[in-house]
């Protein structure tokens, strides 16, 4: 199945090693949705047949994705993906709770969503703390528990990076602030597939997902509400979803995601072994056949998925384009790639020094990936390095 | 437009780079610009032959429009005059290349500066040496005298003492998995570097000189270990809440600050 697909997604020679900034829709999710298209159309806030069986359609795919986080589908909405999951998270959750205290916790390593809502809640007259992690990009409890104030409402913290794959101590960050009157936000998007996400056993408050990281459609995604946490509506419309995400839900996306769920909860057992596998063979190949390598994250609390290297003397963009032209797609935490100039927050902020931030490869693997993906760029990534090392002035040490 | 969207002519310049390499000789004037810090630096060596540009060779780390414009730059000024080279700007590069993208323009702009600082380092006699070790760690443009360090205070030593500032280690297994910061305090401090990488991989050791100035044993063994030297580079403060959790570093040779994560720094007493 998973190979015959990546033939069917992928062309001859092309490796796709991004997974992170983007996956294929699994071929089973599209089928699911396409009835939803046409003759299952409809809108359940419709009075009408058509509007009911959108409704049933609606609820029954709320009831899927509920499953997979170890939820009750009341405790489930939709949105239009995880930044909108955040927006209303800690947006909805700070502005409801303002009379409370004015203090909101998130850390270093967040995503850039919720790293800008916290510059945003800081203009609205938030304070915002930020938590360093340690070298490999993880939280210690101790040290966020030190940053938490009488005027703390809101700590936010990713279940794990999306960059480099470090994996957070959320049960133990979730038990610590647990009988506290103090909420706790996860953006789940880097682990969701990967690592199981029960909210029955952890005692987090407001969880983000969206559908693409799952395999399903993008534009979807679905926020977590324990049970008695309170939100004030950051969109203003028709009052579906609770209120709390006004607009007419994206029912055919929405069943891809409920269809993305169900096949991710079944599938993980043996999944996430089998692209542990992956991540661990490209580790080793790469540490030990590229000289002056380097691993970044955690060398063991990693997701199943992560391979993320620097590499001495070179600069990312550079390793990106020449990787580009022999057919493989990877990412790097680079200035040059980026926008704006500057290199990934997230490395800096686990003690690396620009000049090494910008030497970064970042490599992700999923479900349609193959031992022959990492074959092929084991056949290319050497070469590759000592090509730019050869052109640069600052590799000469050796 | 992404950061990314090359022309062919950039693109067929970064994977086939004209003219890379060093030249070696009297004849021969280097120009230096960029920052690693900043993600670029540029290398131009220019042979000089009756005031005519002979030969022209280049090395760059960077991206790939960093590379195609020195590349470019090689090639439209090779045989000219230095005063016709001199006149070569930053858009003769970026139009001989179809274009860079908007985000992108300051590269042309080294390619062309690091070729006019090696034109007036010929005409002024001025002889950069190619980066040696020290140089390429130290990673900053101005080869010229050593800089003298000065007594300074670094602020937060105090405050922080017993909560991640060191002035004795006796114990290493205390900073195990730790980012450490070792000040250069002499050839005790480069030992206890070495020794702390058995139990971290993150060990930076810190000296505001160019060079290090140890027996030449245990330069040379520091080098080759894990620690990575910063040279250049003052400790100005230790900051943290309620522990050591960053430190400000003042980068001499660029007179540039910068924060920097680490968990813990030792200041060995004299």
């Amino acid at each position: 199945m998973t190979s015959s697909n990546a033939d069917r997604i992928f062309a001859e020679g092309e490796v796709y090693l991004d997974y992170q900034s983007a996956r294929p829709v699994d071929p089973r999710v599209v089928e699911a949705m396409q009835p939803y298209f046409t003759e299952r159309f409809g809108n359940p806030a419709s009075l009408h047949s058509v509007g009911d069986r959108a409704t049933d359609t609606l609820e029954a795919s709320r009831a899927d994705v509920a499953a997979f986080l170890g939820a009750t589908p009341e405790e489930v909405i939709f949105t239009s993906g995880a930044t909108e999951s955040n927006n209303v998270a800690l947006l909805g959750y700070a502005k409801r709770n303002k009379r409370k205290g004015d203090h909101v916790v998130i850390t270093e390593v967040e995503h850039i969503s919720v790293l800008n809502l916290g510059k945003y809640l800081e203009q609205e007259g938030f304070r915002v703390t930020r938590v360093p992690p340690d070298q490999f990009g993880r939280i210690n409890p101790d040290k966020l528990r030190a940053r938490i104030t009488d005027d703390t409402i809101l700590v936010s913290v990713g279940w794990a990076s999306n960059e480099i794959g470090t994996i957070q101590p959320i049960a133990a960050i979730a038990e610590m602030l647990n009988g506290s009157d103090i909420a706790l936000h996860v953006d789940a998007v880097a682990a969701e597939g990967q690592v199981p996400l029960d909210m029955s056993a952890v005692p987090v408050h407001l969880l983000s997902i969206s559908s693409n990281d799952i395999y399903g459609p993008q534009g979807v995604g679905a926020l977590y509400i324990r049970k008695g946490t309170r939100l004030a509506a950051v969109t203003m419309g028709g009052g579906q979803e609770r209120g709390l995400r006004s607009g007419t839900e994206n029912l055919p996306g929405i069943v891809g995601m409920a269809a993305a769920a169900r096949i991710a909860a079944a599938e993980l057992p043996a999944e996430a072994p089998r692209l542990a596998a992956l991540r661990d063979r490209l580790i080793r190949e790469v540490l030990s056949t590229v000289p002056d390598s380097h691993l970044n994250g955690h060398p063991v609390e990693r997701l199943p998925n992560n391979a993320h290297f620097r590499f001495e003397g070179i600069e990312g963009e550079s390793l990106l384009l020449s990787l580009r032209d022999e057919g493989i797609a990877v990412s790097t935490g680079s200035a040059c790639s980026s926008k704006t100039l500057e290199p990934s927050h997230t490395l800096i902020s686990c003690g690396l020094l620009h000049e090494e931030a910008h030497g970064s490869l970042e490599l992700t693997v999923g479900r349609f990936s193959r031992d022959s993906d990492v074959d092929r760029l084991m056949q290319v990534l050497p070469g590759v390095v000592d090509r730019l090392r050869r052109l640069s002035p600052l590799y000469r040490k050796h | 437009m992404k950061s990314t969207q090359y022309s062919e002519k950039t693109l067929e310049h970064f994977r086939n780079p004209r003219n890379v390499g060093i030249l070696e000789g009297d004849d021969v004037a280097i120009g230096r610009v960029g920052n690693p810090v900043c993600g670029d630096l540029m290398e131009m060596y220019v042979r000089v032959k009756d005031d005519r540009i002979d030969d022209i060779k280049f090395q760059t780390f960077g991206c790939g429009s960093a590379i195609a414009t020195s590349s470019m730059i090689t090639e439209l000024v090779m045989g000219k005059t230095l005063d016709e080279a001199l006149e070569v700007t930053r858009a003769d590069v970026a139009d001989a290349l179809d274009g860079l993208p908007p985000v992108k323009m300051h590269c042309s702009n080294l390619a062309a500066d690091a070729l006019h600082d090696a034109i007036k380092n010929w005409r002024s006699g001025t002889k950069l040496e190619p980066l040696s070790a020290e140089a390429v760690a130290a990673a900053g443009k101005g080869c010229g005298t050593g800089v003298t360090a000065e007594a300074t205070t670094i602020q937060g030593t105090e405050e922080y003492a017993g909560k991640g500032v060191y002035t004795e280690v006796d114990d290493t297994s205390v900073l195990a998995d730790k980012r450490v910061l070792v000040l250069d305090k002499g050839a005790a401090s480069a030992k206890l570097a070495m020794t702390l990488t058995e139990v971290t991989p993150r060990v930076i050791f810190l000296t505001e000189l160019q060079a290090l100035a140890l027996p030449d044993e245990i330069a040379t063994e520091i080098k080759r270990s894990d620690v990575k030297v910063l040279y250049q580079s003052r400790l100005l403060a230790v900051r943290g809440e309620g522990e050591v959790e960053k430190v400000l570093i003042r980068d001499l040779d660029e007179e540039d600050e910068y924060e920097l994560f680490v968990d813990a720094v030792v200041l060995l007493e004299p």
